[in-house]
Formats: structure tokens, sequence, C-alpha cells
């Protein structure tokens, strides 16, 4: 299906703290409450409309547990928007707040929009996490902050959309060069300044890849 | 950049394939024929086509794994290439299949016996994709039709342990993947005028039947067993260099293969017509060690093979002497034939399952993770990641080891140059890599379990009905 825009997001934070069912809510509006472990990295997509504007999120869900950190930190790059994920019912996912947002920092173009979202909004009983404290720390480092329940799907739309709406009044101000696809951001065929049709077959087929080896 | 992507995704819907540096496709023009196969990721990946574009990202080089178990939880990942080629030209394939053998009884019924096996590959592509692609969704069709040729014999080795008039097992099953490389091969060559140019590739092959592995290769990937923190290689390289003497010897026996730009001979440096008359080190096809001999106007030829290691080269143009395709791959500049010199032929390699133990596995890699890691590495990494892990842990492995082949971008933001680095600050490797890690214990089980159901059959009573072993 034909898009106006494209844009990349992933989706980041300890593990357990619900992010592939986020993605799942998101993308298939169910809940699986028994989800696989992540390895490495998922992926997920879907359309949505923004100032009647088709939108494509590609979405990159990422491995929580350490041991694929360094393979995560890799996906940071060339993303437009990140989803910083905690478990408000341990309190443990949020302290670890600082580290996942220095990595995201670090390894993120500058203009990246990080949504900070505390999850599983539903499990009131067992809060570890004021909802006060996720807006603080939310305020205190720049972020847009929700709080979401992957389970009743509360905010999870929101939570996708609102990340888009502000990538897009960024491209709309001019803060992201969308022409750069380090952004997480691309163009969709039908709005690309060069459109080429496709080439028939016959045209050659030589490489203008580099040679890196 | 983003033009280059887009300009991939174009291509790929066109059909046309790179062709990289070193592999030329040959001089026919074949860019109107169509692939024989559209160009997808292993189809146990279940990726859709979003996927397959975002599974090609160059500069994020994401790691796939399979999105459901694969049998007994074996574990595979994969990634990309760097940029040396638009597409992933590794293809990787697993099946489960049977075998039958239906034994009328004395009471006028039958029995049925079923004979379970599992097959593995990978096949690494150069010049395209077209080859791998048909290698992995042909090859283990004829494997099986030649594992059904002997299913009779293979029947006879169970039930009659010392019979005259068949071969041993192993012999039985060797020679079936030996005839189906072969035809596999054959099968590229038929079809390299009805279908686009596929270039060529490499195959390593993976069969459980019966309670032993066999191992196939023809190519450059590896095969290695990796037990507690020891591993054994399953498979030899087939590269150039290990197979100077193969090469060497057939130039000499055929030396019109050589045309009159390459010579048979080797020298210890490529001489140069100012050293005509002096006397050079040269050793001749049938030689393992090396001679004298004044410089004459003929030995200004080319070396059939040159250069080293990885970078060594049947007449400067390949770098791998078996696999599949390359039928009408020419030397570069020469023009000459390449295809006499290669060869479809695998090492097979028996290991039989009986010892088998917790966590070892069998482990399968493109050449993109044996450029940065020797096996005693990859066996470390192995060991780490299944004493780590406790769930999926054999995709974990997999994971970690194309994670560590692959490393990171040195400079994650200023910098767009394709620089891949290891941790520890080496190239890291930037070709496709592909990697199974299959544990070996489950094969075992599964095989004593089969003796036990056909011993049943053999004392038991049950034979009176169509029964199944």
């Amino acid at each position: 299906m034909s898009y106006a825009y494209l844009f990349k997001y992933i989706i980041i934070g300890d593990t357990g703290v619900g992010k592939s069912c986020l993605l799942l809510q998101f993308t298939d509006k169910r809940f699986q409450p028994v989800h696989d472990l992540t390895i490495g990295v998922e992926f997920g997509a879907r359309m949505i409309t923004i100032d009647s504007k088709q939108i494509k999120l590609q979405i990159w869900d990422t491995a929580g547990q350490e041991a694929f950190r360094s393979i995560t930190r890799s996906y940071y790059r060339g993303a437009a928007g990140a989803l910083l994920v905690y478990d408000i019912t341990r309190r443990e996912t949020f302290n670890h707040l600082t580290t996942w947002l220095d990595d995201a920092r670090q390894h993120s173009n500058s203009n990246m929009v990080i949504m900070l979202i505390g999850n599983k909004s539903d499990l009131e009983s067992r809060r570890e996490v004021k909802k006060e404290e996720g807006e603080a720390f939310a305020r205190e480092h720049g972020l847009v902050f929700m709080e979401t329940s992957a389970k009743t799907a509360a905010n999870v739309e929101e939570a996708f959309i609102n990340t888009a709406k502000e990538i897009y009044e960024k491209i709309q101000e001019g803060v992201f060069d969308i022409n750069n696809e380090a952004n997480g951001i691309k163009i969709g065929p039908q709005h690309s300044p060069t459109n080429p049709s496709l080439p028939g077959a016959a045209s050659s087929g030589g490489s203008q890849m580099s040679n890196c080896c | 950049m983003f033009n280059r992507l887009r300009s991939a995704v174009i291509e790929a819907v066109s059909g046309l394939e790179a062709t990289n540096g070193t592999v030329e496709n040959g001089h026919h023009n074949k860019s109107n024929l169509a692939p024989k196969f559209p160009y997808g990721r292993p189809h146990f990946l279940g990726l859709g086509d979003d996927e397959v574009q975002m599974s090609a990202d160059h500069k994020l080089r994401p790691i796939i794994h399979p999105s459901k178990p694969l049998p007994h939880n074996t574990g595979y990942a994969e990634c990309v290439n760097a940029g040396k080629s638009r597409w992933n030209e590794d293809q990787a394939v697993y099946r489960q299949g049977v075998l039958s053998k239906i034994i009328p009884t004395e009471q006028g019924n039958v029995q049925k016996f079923s004979i379970p096996y599992t097959y593995y590959g990978i096949f690494d592509g150069h010049a395209g994709v077209g080859a791998a692609l048909c290698a992995s969704y042909q090859l283990h069709h004829i494997i099986h039709e030649k594992l059904v040729d002997a299913q009779d014999d293979i029947w006879i080795n169970i039930t009659e342990k010392h019979s005259p008039t068949t071969k041993p097992r192993d012999l039985l099953i060797i020679g079936a993947l030996e005839s189906a490389f072969r035809e596999m091969d054959q099968l590229l060559l038929e079809d390299r005028n009805k279908y686009q140019a596929a270039g060529g590739c490499t195959a390593l092959v993976a069969l459980f039947i019966l309670g032993k592995l066999y191992v196939a290769n023809a190519g450059d990937s590896r095969a290695i067993i990796c037990r507690e923190q020891n591993f054994f290689p399953m498979s030899m390289d087939f590269t150039p260099e290990n197979e100077r003497d193969r090469i060497r010897r057939l130039a000499q026996e055929q030396p019109a293969l050589l045309g009159k730009e390459f010579t048979c001979h080797e020298y210890l440096e490529q001489p140069k017509s100012s050293d005509l008359g002096k006397t050079v080190m040269f050793r001749d096809a049938y030689m393992k060690g090396w001679a004298y001999k004044t410089l004459q106007l003929d030995d200004l030829k080319v070396s059939i093979i040159t250069g080293h290691g990885k970078r060594s080269r049947v007449m400067g143009t390949i770098g791998v002497t078996r696999g599949f395709g390359d039928h009408d791959l020419t030397a570069v500049y020469q023009k000459l034939p390449i295809k006499p010199f290669l060869s479809s032929h695998p090492e097979v390699q028996v290991y039989s399952l009986s010892d088998a133990i917790e966590n070892e596995v069998l482990l399968m890699g493109t050449d993109g993770l044996w450029d940065v890691l020797d096996g005693s590495k990859a066996a470390e990494i192995v060991s780490k990641s299944l004493n780590e892990f406790e769930d999926k842990k054999y995709v974990s492995a997999a994971t970690c080891l194309v994670g560590f082949a692959r490393g990171s971008l040195n400079n994650s933001l200023r910098s767009l140059s394709n620089t891949w680095q290891l941790k520890e600050g080496k190239m890291a490797s930037c070709d496709d890599i592909s990697v199974f890690v299959i544990p070996l214990l489950p094969y075992k089980l599964e095989y004593e379990n089969f003796i036990k159901k056909c011993e049943v059959k053999e004392y038991g009573e049950s034979a009176m009905d169509v029964s199944e072993c």
C-alpha cells in the first residue's frame, strides 16, 4: 500500500516490561499473556493517518535482555522514534531508564522522538512506580510520557500515534532532513521527487553498491 | 543511500541481480529471462515482503531468526552483508522427511516402517542470488529421490546386520548425497538458458538419519561439532589454495583449458619479463616441493591459482572451487571458461550420534562467520550461550555468533561508511552471515525410539495389523 511517509520506530526497555505485547496490541489488536522472549529484534508494521496523510510505521521490537544489549544498540541508528518502556509494577525497570536513555541518545540521531511509556497500568494494585514519577522523569529528560496497558489496550494507539504526530510536526518545522535516510524517515513512493517507474527487465543490473571487503 | 535502497527495491521487483566484483556473469545476455524462483529469505523465517526489505538494510544489518521454533528448537540466525551486494546471497533450508518400507507379513498383512530424517542446508551464493535459491528449493527433493532409490537396501541394513547383497548403509547414504549434488549442478546447467543467469553457490548439507549425522560439503561454508568447550571440524574448505593439487593436475592433463594465458606451473612470485633468463623457484602440478629453473618466455603466463588464503583465486576470478552453478563463468580478463576447474562433488563426513550429549551441537556457518572467528572461538560462544540462556538457547547461540561476526559500526552517527568492527577493533565480517546451531542429542533419542519400536514389531504380536514403526 502506498504511503506519504515511513517512520522507523524502535522499542526499548528492560526484559519483561511488555515491549512485544505493546507492539502486538498495536499491530494486531490482541493481547498475548505469555509472550516468547524476544531475541535480537522482531519487526512490526502498521499504517496510520495523520493530517489526512497515510504514514507507515515500521517498528523494530528489541530484546531487553542484557546479553543482547550490544546487538540492540546497533538498531538505534536510523530510528525516527523510540518507545522507552518500563513496567509500573517493577521499580527496577524504572530505575534502569537512565541507562536506556543514555544508550539511546548515544547511538541514535539527535532528533529522535522518545516516548516514555509506563506499561501495565491495568495492574493498579501492584503499582510500584507512581504516575507522577514517570511524568517527572519525562519532564526532566524532555520526553513525551504516557501510561499504557498492552492488556486492555489503554493508550496503546495513542502512544504510537502521538509519537508519529511529534515526528510529523518536526518534519513540518524542518527539523528533520527527510532526504537523509539516517533520520528514520522515508518519503513514500508517490511523493518521491525522483520516482523512476519500474525499469524494464532489460536494463543493466550494474551494482551501485560500495564494495567494502 | 536512500536512493540506493529504493533502487534495490525496484530492481528486486524486476528480478535483476547484482554482480559482485570478483565474479562476473558470463558473456550471455540473459537479463530478459525471468528468475526461476523469486528472491526471499529462508521459508522458516516467515518474513513478509516488508520484512524482507527491512532485513536487507546494509547499515543496520538486523540479525534475523526464526519466528517459530525449528525441529528440536534448532537455532538459526542470519544477517545481510555490509553493502557488497544488494541482497543477502546466502540461503538456508530445513526439511523433515520419511522413507517408508512396506513388508508383507506371513499372515498376509503388511507392516509399514517409516525411517525419519531431517535435512539442513546452507548455500552461499555469488554473482547473484539465483543458484543459492534453486539449491534451497530443489536440492532436498533430489536428495529425497536418491534416498528413496536406496531405501530397500538401507532397510536390509537394519534387519540384517551383514547382508552380502548390499553395501554398508553409510556408503548408500553418502552415495545418495554425492549423486544428488551432481544432479543439482546438472539441473542448473540445463536451466541456464531457460532462466536468468543464476551465478553460483556453495552447498553445505547436514542429514540426520538412523542415528548418524552426514555432513556433505562443497564450498567454503564450514561445519563443526561443539562438544562442551571443544570442537572438531565436520568439513573442509574448498578454496583454490586447498584444492591446488586437484586443479593444477587437471590443468596439466588438459592444457587446452588454460588457453594461452595461464600455466599450471606455480612460481614463488609472478615472474616479470625483466626476470627473463634469471633463476626462479617453481613447482609443477605434480610437485609438492620447490625446484629451480631459468625463466623463459613461456613462464610469463599467469598461474592458474594466485593469491593466498581467502584471497586465492582460480584464473584470478573465483575464490571457491566447489559448489553449484557458475556454468557460464569466465575468467575476468581472458574470458576462458572456469567451470571445468570447479566441482560439485561434496566431501561427506559421517558422525555417529550414539555418544551424543546434552548441549552438543552441530554448527553450520557460511564463510561470513568463519572469516572472523575460528572453531575454538565459535565453540566458546556456543558454550557460553547454551549455559547462559534457558529459553531458546540454540537460537540465542546462533544470534550471538552472528552478532559477534557482524560486530558493530565503528561510528554510530557521523560516519556513513560501512566499517563494521569486532569488539576488539578488528574488521568485522562484511559478508552475508548465516548460522545453524543444531542440538545432536534429540536425534540420538529419536533413533533409539525408532529401534525400540522396530524391536517391538519384531517380537510383539502387533504384526497382525497394518502398523507403523
